[in-house]
């Protein structure tokens, strides 16, 4: 019973850490975008340097007004933020941040946060569909095509260091790259981290890969008639599995928790480790135009799915033939 | 440069693509941001700034250098001047002048023309207010502003004078004759 | 619009599995306000509808009630972004009806603002077109914002020469209102320097970009023939494969003293025109420099300064004249009284032509598309409507 209250308790603070840490991400990528683009960012909401806007951005959704369309499918519509919003908060329930800390160290930890991601799909084609609005319907049918053709990607690419480690387990991942990270495993770690990350833009509908928002056509996508509270889920939603995903990148690719220094160190360079892959996919984000949706498709069924498919088998066979030739 | 049609080719061409477009990107990031933090810090206005519009009095006398000729009225391209003239004794004034600023094109015509060089514009444009009745200038505040804040450099006789041809056969040579490369701030005589 | 189109609208439903959206006139997207009907049969596009008026102004009428020293002024309301080019085809056309001769100067002068008017204007035609097509929150936004830094460069020069920084009243009956002011010629230079590098980045970004490539080439095909029928003009032209530029068939206001090369492109799609922008980019800023170089002394005016309303009268005539503004040819047709104020006044938008060639070329592309014809076709609302 204490064991349950003790993950309860646990699951309440990593709840309340993630969303802490997602509001302030946005402040992170609106700086860093902006100094890209030769201004400054946010300034004078918590002067100096922008501290208090994700709050006031916040506190502003909060006190907005709740609009639904007359003619929208009710109870969808009001289903979809939530739907679209738990697997997003869910996945961070199978991280560990340190040796023994996390809520649940499943041994099929990987393969549950992938599986779990993929379900945001649900929510968002609810969103599109019950808000009854063409640009709504579209984009939520180009979202479908697009995060469906690229999970497929994404899950080859992230079970590369699965097959490295021999175990679905994170924390023995983890363990497993005490001596060399993955990423600078000799060929195959660079190449699935690349193919990772281009999964990941497309996954999470970033630009080069955000047709699904494309706010010159469809003006904020399926999340068009949303406002106040709902539309801060949604948001809370998007860079909530944004996040998840850089972790999971981190703890894949980059070491997770290891790092130099005291133990107690190890959740400061996950955090560190997860920023920084979140950093470069914004780098990619503010430097690309957008493609077109058959180009999108066609980018992962011709190219990234046939290549890590290939990464995959020619893991299997390093693996094995090391597994044979070591002791 | 010619498109490559290997696999490997196109994609290396992919890849140093990405690579210029972020690197531009990158650097972007070091550079110095150009924004400038209105209101803290002004940025500086060019000697012929075009702001919002003022009454001047005369150097000499300290009377108000209008003379209530209505020429800028009829010149307004959108009507926005109204002027009702004072007649007296050695010169006119103007009894009242209304300027409506919010429909105001900032053309600079009525500062053109002026023969006394009453109207001139500011080197400012800082008026806005949420009442639209505070736009309509009448003349003790059009005198105001013209007190308040820094003119800019056209009144009409320097306007006119940057203009006009040269005069035919002066025996002086005047300075407007040779109107390139000299500096056109030196007022006329 | 046609009762077709109307019967369509109504009904929201195409028939045929085809559904009927409206591009409307607030979009972010639609450079200006301009209503685009579009037929979709799924992603593609199978009919365009185009609705334009939202922002007519009447300036044809309004010429007939203001004389020829105040609407200049106006005229440069027409097409906005390239104010200079506008002022100038008025201004002209009233010369050339007046017979009134302008000083060398004064051509000069004109030739190196309205260069540099281009400049700026493609600076934003790069910035929202590149913004259109990869988003506000994107990598469109990043080379919006450096256009934007480049061409607030430029329009500092305006301010520094007329004291405004959109809508000049640059131009006048006769020759240019402002002369250069000390210090200008340096800081003109300075600017096209910069600018020529920055264009060297923008390039870099955007050249031999994939993502770009895809999306521009190949996308909204104008042939040679159909942009001969329709009389497109400008970049629109070069990009098909004619080389007509106003500043060479008819030179006017001195551009005969001009060494400069008209960049024509044979492909017709989108990268075809923009390939042409940035080819002309380069060549204003030669005109520029050779404008600098080149400057004479002399007057800036043939006739005085205004001094009233009714100063400059024409005796009666008419006659139409073309200057190449940055979309293309801007025409001005006057027909004068002997009064101050024009008869009747009638302008040729560039864009109002250009924006014929949408239902021609926009069909059998994908709803992506057509964002980036329409940044590529590049219109201004001013000019369409008037």
């Amino acid at each position: 019973m204490s064991e349950l209250a003790g993950q309860a308790l646990t699951g309440f603070i990593v709840l309340n850490v993630v969303i802490g840490l997602v509001t302030y991400v946005t402040l992170l990528e609106r700086k860093f975008a902006a100094r890209m683009q030769s201004r400054i960012g946010p300034y004078y909401v918590g002067w100096p340097h922008g501290w208090l806007q994700p709050i006031a951005d916040a506190l502003k959704l909060m006190m907005k007004e709740d609009v639904v369309p007359t003619l929208a499918d009710r109870w969808v519509y009001n289903l979809a933020p939530i739907v679209f919003l738990l697997p997003c908060i869910l996945i961070f329930a199978t991280l560990p941040f340190a040796p023994g800390l996390g809520v649940a160290d499943l041994n099929i930890g990987v393969l549950f946060f992938l599986a779990v991601s993929s379900l945001e799909i649900v929510g968002l084609f609810m969103g599109g569909w019950g808000s009854n609005n063409k640009y709504a319907l579209l984009s939520a049918m180009r979202a479908v095509n697009q995060i469906i053709s690229y999970d497929l990607p994404f899950i080859f690419a992230a079970l590369v260091p699965v097959v490295l480690a021999g175990s679905l387990q994170m924390s023995v991942i983890v363990e497993a790259q005490a001596g060399l990270w993955y990423v600078l495993y000799p060929g195959l770690g660079q190449l699935a981290f690349l193919l990772f990350l281009i999964a990941t833009l497309a996954a999470e509908n970033r630009v080069p890969f955000d047709i699904l928002e494309a706010e010159s056509e469809l003006v904020a996508g399926f999340r068009v008639e949303y406002s106040g509270m709902k539309f801060a889920l949604i948001q809370l939603g998007e860079y909530a599995h944004m996040i998840g995903t850089s972790f999971l990148g981190a703890l894949l690719f980059l070491g997770g928790w290891l790092g130099p220094g005291p133990a107690w160190l190890g959740p400061l360079w996950f955090l560190l480790k997860a920023m920084l892959i979140f950093l470069v996919v914004t780098w990619v984000r503010w430097s690309f135009v957008r493609i077109r949706v058959d180009h999108i498709l066609a980018i992962s069924w011709k190219l990234l799915l046939p290549a890590t498919i290939v990464l995959l088998m020619a893991t299997a066979f390093v693996v094995a033939w090391r597994g044979a030739g070591a002791a | 440069m010619p498109p490559e049609t290997t696999f490997l080719g196109e994609t290396g061409q992919l890849v140093r693509a990405v690579g210029r477009a972020m690197g531009v990107t990158l650097r972007n990031l070091f550079r110095t941001p150009v924004t400038v933090q209105y209101p803290t810090v002004k940025r500086v206005y060019p000697d012929r700034f075009r702001g919002i519009l003022a009454l001047v009095y005369d150097k000499e006398t300290g009377e108000e250098a209008c003379i209530g000729c209505r020429l800028c009225e009829y010149i307004c391209p959108p009507q926005v001047i109204k002027v009702e003239m004072l007649k007296a004794e050695k010169r006119n004034f103007a009894r009242t002048f209304t300027l409506e600023l919010y429909s105001c094109e900032f053309c600079e015509l009525c500062v053109q023309v002026c023969p006394t060089d009453a109207i001139i514009m500011l080197k400012t444009f800082d008026l806005a207010t949420a009442d639209r009745r505070e736009l309509l200038l009448d003349k003790d505040r059009l005198h105001a502003l013209g007190l308040e804040h820094e003119p800019s450099w056209a009144t009409g006789n320097r306007l006119r004078d940057m203009q006009a041809p040269p005069k035919p056969a002066k025996t002086e040579a005047k300075p407007e004759a040779k109107a390139g490369g000299k500096d056109a701030r030196e007022p006329a005589e | 619009m046609d009762t077709e189109a109307r019967r369509v609208v109504e009904m929201g439903y195409g028939g045929n599995e085809r559904l009927v959206m409206n591009m409307g006139p607030q979009h972010p997207s639609a450079h200006g306000v301009f209503r685009a009907i579009l037929t979709l049969e799924g992603e593609t596009v199978v009919a365009v509808d185009a609705v334009i008026g939202y922002l007519h102004r009447c300036h044809e009428k309004l010429a007939e009630t203001l004389t020829y020293v105040q609407y200049p002024s106006i005229a440069s309301k027409t097409d906005y972004v390239s104010a200079m080019t506008a002022e100038l085809a008025y201004v002209a056309a009233v010369e050339k009806v007046g017979k009134i001769d302008v000083p060398r100067r004064a051509q000069y002068l004109r030739v190196l603002v309205a260069e540099l008017q281009r400049i700026a204007s493609h600076c934003l035609w790069l910035g929202t077109w590149c913004l259109d097509m990869g988003g506000a929150l994107g990598g469109g936004a990043t080379i919006f914002l450096y256009a934007i830094r480049e061409r607030e460069l430029v329009l500092d020069l305006f301010e520094a020469l007329t004291g405004a920084r959109l809508l000049y009243g640059f131009h006048q009956v006769g020759g240019v209102r402002y002369d250069l002011p000390a210090g200008w010629a340096e800081q003109c230079r300075r600017t096209v320097d910069l600018i020529e590098q920055r264009l060297d980045e923008y390039e870099a970004m955007l050249e031999r970009n994939a993502f770009f490539l895809v999306r521009t080439q190949g996308v909204g095909v104008i042939s040679r023939e159909l942009a001969l029928d329709l009389g497109v003009c400008g970049p629109l032209i070069r990009g098909s494969g004619v080389a007509y530029d106003v500043r060479r068939t008819e030179p006017y206001s001195s551009y005969e003293a001009f060494d400069f090369t008209v960049p024509v492109e044979t492909a017709g799609d989108c990268f075809a025109r923009y390939r042409v922008r940035m080819v002309e980019f380069r060549e204003s800023i030669k005109i520029v420099r050779q404008a600098l170089d080149g400057l004479p002394e002399g007057p800036i005016s043939s006739r005085p300064g205004v001094k009233s309303v009714g100063q400059v009268r024409i005796p009666k005539g008419e006659g139409y004249t073309r200057v190449e503004g940055a979309r293309g040819e801007i025409g001005c047709h006057l027909v004068a009284d002997g009064g101050a104020k024009p008869y009747r006044l009638k302008w040729r938008g560039a864009s109002f032509c250009n924006l014929a060639v949408l239902p021609h070329i926009i069909p059998g592309h994908k709803v992506a598309d057509v964002v980036a014809i329409m940044g590529s076709v590049d219109p201004v609302f001013g000019e369409v409507d008037r």
